[in-house]
């Protein structure tokens, strides 16, 4: 099945150039020959069923695998032969969100925040800045010295996006942000996501949510069996004829 | 590059992994003080070696004016020009004699004194009249030995030489005592080295329970970016701190078995042995051939430390 969109190369930051990756044994590869582009500032679904190539392609994305063939281009840096040392400067452009928050348990709301800006290197004088204003964008700022298990689960997804976007990243990938919640707390996740999206951050987000895609209509790329199989502007969950 | 993190990671996990740090580091404290010990025992043997030769050698001293010895053969004083020539003749041409060299009065007496001052009994050397001086010290050839076994040859050719006064054979002796320096070296090496591999074991599972109780932030630091030095940082200075205690608790042994064992106790009653001295324990510490210990502890350590971090904060 064709995409419908045109590639266009001169906004990408994310591209992909028939893209396969195999894993070691039989069977199909995830991904069978993908090229793709994603543009700045698009907010993009990735839909498909499980083993559709979905985690796959984000990964690759994110230098923790290399394509068995093809290229990968983020930022416009071919990123699979780029050398070992210069991947975390590659992911300091990329935030990302997941299904289960992975926050760290002992550290509090504004120190889960504040750790992604640690470890780079950044002073305290600009942590002591930017994780309050982060915090306040996702809705959290009187709740920084709260640990993580006295929050709920939409707001404990907050927090995860506040340490993803904290480094104002270029790309702010999202794997099944809202698999965890109830329908009207994904719905604040959604808008938070708008809302990072029109700050100009690209959003990538894979998911299984029916109802969010629907809802909030944007780009969707399907997958299916490791192939491209829709590429609608303003698609639907599922496949229209 | 902020190190605050570091530090409060260093710190959390020392903590965390008290009881299997200690154990690293009683472990080689023990193991570097017996490589320690292993040096010293080895320094001692060349030493040793360097002032009274070896079980290979002999040392025939020539007759002085007023020779101690009262030898028949010194009956007509100082030895002289002919009777030098005579016995250096009667060695070259043994077939028990690998090499011989010759010592002057100065080169003897200067040996002796330097010995003497390592084991602080210099006295008889020193002052205005001392009972040592360089014309009462005799002369002599060091003969080498082709086999410890067959010397009796030479030994009895020179015995009746006018000019020589001794034949100091320490074959006996200097062998048994080298025999047990061997065995000493040895013994304390394979012990170090078993004790050795032993804290190599602890420090990979260290870390290895350290990764995996880091799992979490590890995780999250690759996927921010933290670089691969500044992930692996904690880890490197938690096994940098167990060697520095390992090995400044070892250098402690050391010293006191420098003080007491060799200054106060073997020094004071073996005499006739030159002994290591500060300057051997020194490079006990910090020498390149052998490795010292502050060279030994902290590579034992951070190498595998580095390799291991490597698997496990890759990004």
């Amino acid at each position: 099945m064709a995409p419908h969109r045109p590639s266009r190369t001169v906004l990408s930051v994310i591209r992909f150039e028939k893209v396969t990756k195999r894993y070691p044994g039989p069977g199909r590869p995830a991904l069978d020959q993908v090229t793709l582009d994603i543009d700045k500032g698009e907010f993009v679904y990735l839909v498909g069923t499980s083993g559709s190539g979905k985690s796959t392609a984000l990964r690759l994305v994110l230098r923790e695998l290399r394509p068995t063939s093809g290229r990968v281009y983020v930022a416009g840096k071919e990123i699979n032969r780029m050398a070992g040392w210069k991947v975390p400067r590659l992911r300091r452009q990329i935030g990302t969100v997941f299904q289960d928050f992975r926050l760290l348990p002992n550290k509090t709301v504004g120190e889960n925040v504040a750790f992604a800006q640690q470890v780079i290197g950044k002073s305290r004088r600009e942590i002591g800045k930017v994780v309050p204003e982060t915090l306040e964008l996702v809705g959290l700022k009187d709740k920084a010295d709260r640990m993580p298990d006295e929050l709920s689960g939409g707001e404990q997804q907050r927090v995860a996006i506040a340490r993803a976007f904290v480094n104002r990243p270029m790309i702010l990938i999202a794997d099944e942000p809202t698999g965890n919640l109830d329908p009207a707390t994904s719905v604040g996740i959604m808008n938070l996501l708008g809302d990072i999206n029109a700050t100009g951050t690209t959003v990538v987000m894979a998911t299984h949510d029916h109802g969010i895609v629907d809802q909030f209509t944007k780009r969707v790329i399907e997958l299916d069996h490791g192939l491209v199989v829709r590429d609608e502007a303003s698609g639907s969950y599922g496949f229209q004829h | 590059m902020q190190l605050r993190y570091v530090f409060t990671e260093l710190r959390t996990g020392l903590r965390r992994n008290l009881s299997m740090h200690l154990a690293v580091i009683l472990t080689l404290f023990v193991s570097l003080s017996l490589a320690g010990i292993g040096i010293l025992v080895q320094r001692e043997a060349t030493v040793a070696r360097d002032s009274l030769g070896d079980e290979l050698k002999i040392l025939v001293n020539l007759c002085t004016d007023d020779d101690p010895s009262h030898s028949p053969n010194c009956a007509s004083g100082e030895v002289t020009a002919d009777q030098q020539q005579r016995i250096e003749k009667e060695i070259d041409d043994s077939d028990e004699v690998a090499s011989f060299s010759f010592q002057s009065k100065e080169e003897g007496y200067q040996r002796a004194y330097d010995q003497a001052k390592r084991s602080n009994t210099a006295a008889a050397f020193e002052g205005p009249d001392p009972v040592v001086t360089v014309e009462r010290w005799p002369a002599a050839y060091w003969v080498t030995l082709k086999t410890p076994e067959r010397a009796d040859g030479i030994i009895s050719a020179l015995e009746g030489l006018d000019g020589v006064s001794v034949i100091k054979d320490q074959r006996k002796a200097l062998g048994q005592i080298f025999g047990i320096m061997t065995v000493l070296k040895y013994g304390s090496w394979i012990g170090a080295g078993f004790l050795l591999f032993a804290a190599l074991l602890q420090v990979t599972n260290t870390i290895r329970l350290a990764a995996l109780a880091r799992r979490r932030e590890i995780g999250i630091m690759r996927l921010v970016g933290a670089s691969t030095l500044y992930i692996a940082l904690p880890f490197l200075l938690e096994s940098l701190v167990a060697a520095v205690v390992g090995v400044a608790l070892a250098a402690g042994v050391l010293a006191a078995f420098q003080h007491w064992g060799v200054d106060q106790a073997l020094a004071q009653h073996v005499e006739f042995l030159p002994w290591v001295d500060w300057g051997d324990y020194t490079q006990a510490l910090i020498g390149l051939f052998p490795p010292g210990i502050v060279i030994l502890g902290p590579a034992l350590t951070l190498i595998p430390t580095l390799l291991l971090t490597r698997k496990y904060v890759k990004v």
